[in-house]
């Protein structure tokens, strides 16, 4: 069983430069394909906002598997709102490469 | 609901939300007292709840919880009197102003949740509990507090709306979050679903994670307008792409192709309208219009020619259509837009303005030296350009005091309210306008001189009734131009100024020495005297003699001057005169000796010549000359300020007109018309008479600012203590008060 990647408490607009360095760093390290399902923690976040969300919204976008785990009730809350619901269930995030800028 | 993001972001954004709300405040307040004049007005009504929903959406996006609660509260009252369950009663009116006073205060402490004092939460918790009395009717429990907002307007059907937004990529640098936003929209009501869109989010290797690509779409129901909804977005307005879609009903379908239809109407429309030609022959003609075959080269028929040729409409019935749409079409209402700037920008501008005028008149005097045509001229048309810009800069500065003034409806309602007296306060030319700067300083001491003439000048209703008054008293606002200033007047009904009080308290207070009588003038002014006050009985609202000294420092500091008329028994009339701006004036410029002088240019009648040293004036200057059958008195300006020079064969008299009438200065070269750039007088020379400021010309040269009221303020009081005509005056310099009174 792999390592999960534990993302930072406060995940918003102001340390998500950072955030994003030390995520791509972990996944280059840890995945071993796009299938690969990697595990995300946000069981320790506390602050989140839409640039914070964004960035997971990336991972998907590299076409990456990832699945998150044990979510802080502040993150699912945030999830939710901005109709990322579906990150909550638990099950693999799918990659896709929709995105082509 | 809260907000996750940090609190330098709601420091960073907070400015411009509290001073969008204050207006929104400011016109809640406005609209309050205007609505109670006219209660049946809807239009008032509707405007008032827009503002108050607007405190609170904005507030919502900021994660206000104490504004947004607490305005939801009132909203729904105005919710209420919109359906007509409740009518406005000035119990009501009292209370909605209290409750914009707590608005107020929520907002302005928005940034500060420690400055929410006990009793502000106890005067909170009491309001909101009779504004839940008035709404609840009784059947619904009362659940004074933690209302969710959805609940405003439940008596509208609610509705599933499906809002779409896309989010541009400088979203997040511009302070905002599209999660703070999908979750304000989730305060309107419910959501029914949201997804986010997020496809377009660049893999992680290439995300710029401070740019936003997120977007979402949402099934909202909700009872809430389509403004209400896309209030949320606000903010965003600029960096967003919003769709908000209402599922329609029939009707509702037709009723929105209505409002949507453009704002002219068709011509086809417009003649069917007027029965000049049936829809079904309307269509057939549209129908051969559109099959006409499609020549590149032959643009189509016109609809108004075939209308003519085919369906017999009278050629001038087409054209008056066509008129009729055109008109429409000119008077379409272009929708205000509004750009917010610094008012430091605006003076750096205005500042430069004055250095390019006078480098503008620098290179028109050099330009005529050189004696080249073409040079002059593109000289002149250079500077009637600059004129224009300064006309139009100086112009952006200008604002209508009718904002200040209505800001006194509610001091006039309270205070008089408080006193227990009766005022009929009117506004009588609000719209004329004044430099920004000045209508912020005038504010203040105006506030004060209302509160005066309410505290003091008005009677209470009993001894209005014994005096032979209505019982209700009059208070009259006013503002009018007046050769290039503003006179603003305070007029009121009530018992003027009791000069034997004044007298005697001036005497007890060492302001007059005991026992010397001034004239009645200089009594007036003596209650604006540092240390004054006659008031029997100190009321909060004026009375501790702090103050009316202030106002005439303010004023004076606004090279404004100050006037009183006093009608015993009748009323009080106070009227303050202010220069129109701070900065430029079209000036009059003319020379004595080597010296050069600028009259304002509004004050300026006409010119005409005299003999010069044929005329005896005496020591300061004065003599008289025939002008068509009246006699004019005139000031020699050599000899009131000592220029040296001789005295040439004949001499220019420059006709101005004062407060005081016509008189006229008179001047030995006339230099023509000159922008002048006001620059104040050294503190050296404050103290001179008859001169407002000074001014830089394009040659280099200063050139000294003649204020003509003061002037002839100066020249009349050479007899010393002789009473001036129409009241006494400060500001403008009358040497003789301002040697008996050392605070001048």
């Amino acid at each position: 069983m792999k390592e999960s990647y534990e993302l930072p408490s406060e995940l918003t607009i102001y340390g998500v430069l950072d955030a994003r360095t030390a995520l791509l760093a972990w996944l280059e390290e840890q995945a071993d394909g796009p299938d690969d399902v990697v595990d995300i923690s946000a069981a320790k976040v506390a602050e989140i906002d839409g640039a914070g969300l964004q960035l997971l919204a990336a991972i998907s976008s590299m076409g990456q598997a990832w699945r998150l785990c044990d979510p802080s009730e502040r993150f699912s809350d945030a999830c939710r709102a901005l109709g990322f619901g579906h990150w909550l269930k638990g099950r693999p995030v799918r990659g896709h490469t929709g995105a082509s800028k | 609901m809260s907000m996750d993001a940090d609190e330098d972001f709601i420091a960073q954004a907070m400015p411009a939300f509290i001073s969008e709300a204050a207006e929104q405040i400011e016109s809640i307040e406005t609209l309050l007292l205007e609505l109670e004049e006219q209660p049946d007005n809807r239009e008032l009504l509707d405007s008032l709840f827009r503002c108050a929903h607007t405190v609170k959406g904005s507030a919502g996006i900021f994660g206000l919880n104490r504004v947004v609660e607490f305005t939801h509260h009132v909203e729904t009252l105005l919710d209420r009197m919109r359906d007509g369950t409740i009518a406005l009663t000035p119990d009501i009116s009292t209370l909605l102003l209290q409750c914009n006073d707590q608005i107020k205060f929520l907002v302005d402490t928005a940034a500060d949740p420690s400055a929410d004092t006990p009793e502000q939460m106890d005067l909170r918790s009491d309001l909101v509990t009779r504004l839940c009395a008035l709404t609840d009717d009784g059947a619904a429990a009362k659940t004074a507090t933690a209302q969710a907002p959805a609940t405003a307007g439940s008596e509208s059907a609610a509705r599933v709306w499906s809002i779409s937004a896309q989010f541009r990529t400088d979203t997040f640098r511009n302070g905002m979050d599209p999660l703070s936003i999908a979750r304000y929209l989730g305060t309107l009501g419910t959501v029914v679903a949201v997804h986010s869109l997020a496809e377009d989010v660049p893999p992680l290797g290439t995300l710029e994670p401070e740019s936003c690509y997120l977007g979402f779409t949402m099934e909202l129901e909700t009872a809430a307008s389509r403004d209400d909804i896309e209030g949320a977005f606000t903010f965003v307005m600029d960096d967003c792409e919003l769709d908000v879609v209402a599922p329609e009903s029939p009707s509702q379908k037709m009723a929105r192709a209505i409002e949507e239809m453009p704002e002219t109407p068709r011509l086809g429309d417009l003649l069917v309208s007027v029965g000049a030609v049936s829809q079904d022959r309307l269509q057939q003609v549209l129908d051969s219009q559109q099959h006409t075959p499609g020549m590149p080269s032959v643009p189509k028929a016109k609809l108004g020619d075939l209308l003519e040729s085919q369906a017999g409409v009278a050629p001038e019935v087409v054209a008056a259509a066509l008129g009729k749409q055109q008109k429409l079409r000119e008077s379409a209402p272009s929708e205000d837009r509004y750009i917010r700037v610094q008012a430091d920008r605006l003076d750096a501008v205005i500042n430069l303005l004055g250095e390019l005028v006078i480098a503008g008149a620098g290179a028109t005097l050099l330009a005529r030296e050189s004696r080249q045509l073409a040079l002059v001229e593109a000289n002149l048309h250079m500077n009637s350009l600059i004129e224009e810009i300064r006309n139009g800069t100086l112009g952006l500065r200008m604002v209508p005091v009718g904002e200040t003034f209505s800001r006194f409806r509610r001091v006039v309602r309270d205070t008089a309210a408080s006193l227990g007296k009766e005022v009929n306060f009117e506004i009588v030319g609000g719209d004329a306008e004044l430099d920004k700067s000045m209508v912020e300083k005038i504010a203040d001491p105006l506030m004060h001189l209302v509160r005066n003439s309410l505290d003091h000048g008005l009677e209470p209703p009993q001894e209005r009734l014994a005096a032979g008054k209505s019982a209700a008293g009059k208070l009259v606002l006013s503002a009018r131009h007046e050769t290039g200033a503003i006179l603003i007047r305070i007029e009121d009904d009530g018992r003027g100024i009791n000069r034997e009080r004044v007298l005697q308290r001036a005497w007890n207070r060492g302001l007059v020495e005991q026992g010397v009588v001034p004239s009645d003038d200089e009594i007036n002014m003596l209650i604006f005297e540092p240390g004054f006050s006659t008031a029997e009985q100190v009321t909060n609202l004026s009375g501790r003699g702090v103050g009316m000294d202030v106002v005439r420092r303010n004023i004076e500091a606004l090279r404004g001057s100050l006037r009183l008329i006093s009608t015993p028994g009748k009323g009080l009339q106070v009227d303050i005169r202010l220069p129109l701006t701070l900065a430029i004036i079209d000036g009059f410029l003319v020379g004595v000796g080597k010296s050069k002088f600028v009259l304002p240019l509004e004050s300026v009648v006409e010119v005409i010549e005299s003999g010069g040293q044929h005329i005896k004036v005496d020591n300061r200057g004065r003599h008289c000359v025939e002008l068509r059958g009246a006699v004019l008195p005139v000031v020699r300006l050599r000899t009131l300020y000592s220029v040296e020079s001789s005295l040439p064969e004949r001499v220019s008299i420059v006709v101005v007109h004062s407060t005081r009438g016509q008189y006229g200065i008179e001047v030995e070269v006339l230099l023509g018309q000159n922008q002048t750039v006001i620059k104040p007088l050294g503190r050296l020379f404050k103290t001179l008479r008859g001169i407002s400021g000074s001014s830089i010309l394009g040659s280099g040269e200063v050139a000294l600012i003649l204020d003509v009221n003061s002037l002839v303020e100066l020249t009349t009081s050479a007899d010393a203590g002789a009473a001036q005509p129409g009241g006494a005056s400060i500001g403008g310099g009358n040497l003789a008060s301002a040697a008996s009174t050392p605070n001048l």
